[in-house]
C-alpha cells in the first residue's frame, strides 16, 4: 500500500512536470508593424518591446519591416502583451507570427482554425484576431469566418489561429 | 535601504538625461567615419549655422527629407553647413543612398541603428531627427521646420 501511494506520488510530480513543460510558451514572435508613418523610423517599438519581461534579444529586418523578440523559457507571454506594447508605441500590428509548441496552441486561450497537422513539436501560428492583422484583412476574414461565431465578437481572451509558413 | 536606492536610481537617471543634448549646448565631441572612409572628429565652421541630420538609407522620410537639404545645400552653401550622420548598419547602402541622392554636403556614419552613440548622446528616437546649431555653435533648435530655417540663414 505504501509502495502504491509512493508510484502515485511520484507519477503524479512527474505528470505535473511534464505538463509545466508542456505549458510551454512562445519562443519567438514576428511582429510587423503600421501605422501613419515609417514604424522602423522609431525607437518607439523597439523600446517598448524591450521592456516586456523575459525578452532575449530584438532583430530588425529591415527589407521586410519585421521585429522578431526571441523570449526566454518558461515565459507566460500571449499574443497581447506584444499588441499592447506595439500600440503603446503609437503603431498597429499588421502581422503577428508566433513560434511556440504545437501543444501549447492545442487548448486555451487558443484556437486553431485550420486542422491540426502535429501534435507535438515547434508551430508557427498567426493570429488572426481583430487588431492583428489590417483592418482589411479582418473585414475580408470576417466574411469567411461566418461559422465561428465568437471570432466576430472580438474576445480579448482568446486568440484564433492559423498555421503560418 | 529602498529609499537610497530610489535616489541612486533616479540620480543615475538624471546622469543619462543630462548627458543628452539640449537647448544652449555646444556641440559634444563627436569623432565619425566619413564617405571618403576617413575617420574625423565633427567641428563646426566658423560664422556659419550648421544643421545636423540623422538619417539611414532605409527611412523614406529621410530620403525625402535629402532633397530638401540637397536643394537648402545648393542655395544656401555660404550660411549653412549640412551634416549629415547616418545610422544605417550597412555601409554600402549609405553610400548607395548618398550617391542616389545625389548628397555633396558633409556625411559621416555610426552604423548601429539607434544604438549608435552619437544617436543616443542627441537624444535621437525618430529619424529624420536635426538638430541646429547657431554662429557661436549653440544649439538653437530640435527638428526647425524648412521655414524656420530659410528665415534664419536669408
Amino acid at each position: 500500500m505504501k509502495n502504491l501511494k509512493l508510484n502515485y506520488t511520484f507519477i503524479t510530480s512527474f505528470l505535473l512536470m511534464l505538463s509545466v513543460q508542456m505549458n510551454a510558451q512562445i519562443s519567438k514572435v514576428e511582429i510587423i508593424a503600421t501605422g501613419l508613418t515609417c514604424s522602423m523610423c522609431s525607437n518607439a517599438i523597439n523600446k517598448q518591446l524591450k521592456s516586456l519581461p523575459n525578452v532575449l534579444n530584438i532583430e530588425t529586418d529591415l527589407n521586410t519591416n519585421t521585429f522578431t523578440v526571441y523570449l526566454a523559457e518558461s515565459n507566460t507571454a500571449n499574443p497581447k502583451i506584444f499588441k499592447d506594447s506595439v500600440e503603446k508605441a503609437g503603431f498597429f500590428i499588421g502581422s503577428l507570427v508566433i513560434t511556440t509548441t504545437a501543444n501549447t496552441v492545442s487548448k486555451e486561450p487558443y484556437i486553431l482554425i485550420d486542422k491540426s497537422d502535429s501534435t507535438s513539436g515547434e508551430v508557427k501560428v498567426q493570429v488572426l484576431d481583430k487588431g492583428y492583422i489590417t483592418d482589411k484583412e479582418f473585414k475580408k476574414l470576417s466574411k469567411s469566418m461566418k461559422n465561428h461565431e465568437n471570432y466576430l465578437l472580438n474576445n480579448e481572451d482568446d486568440f484564433y489561429i492559423k498555421y503560418s509558413k | 535601504m529602498k529609499s537610497i536606492n530610489t535616489i541612486l536610481l533616479i540620480f543615475a537617471f538624471t546622469i543619462i538625461a543630462n548627458a543628452q543634448v539640449k537647448i544652449g549646448d555646444k556641440l559634444p565631441l563627436i569623432t565619425l567615419e566619413n564617405n571618403l572612409g576617413v575617420v574625423k572628429k565633427i567641428t563646426l565652421s566658423n560664422n556659419k549655422y550648421v544643421l545636423i541630420d540623422f538619417w539611414a538609407s532605409w527611412c523614406a522620410p529621410c530620403r525625402t527629407g535629402n532633397k530638401k537639404l540637397v536643394r537648402l545645400h545648393d542655395t544656401h552653401n555660404a550660411n549653412i553647413e549640412i551634416i549629415g550622420i547616418s545610422i544605417d548598419t550597412d555601409k554600402t547602402k549609405w553610400k548607395k543612398a548618398i550617391e542616389k541622392d545625389k548628397i555633396k554636403f558633409q556625411q559621416y556614419i555610426d552604423p548601429k541603428g539607434f544604438d549608435a552613440p552619437t544617436a543616443v548622446k542627441f537624444g535621437v528616437e525618430d529619424i529624420p531627427s536635426q538638430y541646429l546649431f547657431d554662429k557661436t555653435g549653440k544649439l538653437i533648435s530640435i527638428n526647425p521646420s524648412h521655414e524656420e530655417l530659410l528665415k534664419l540663414i536669408k
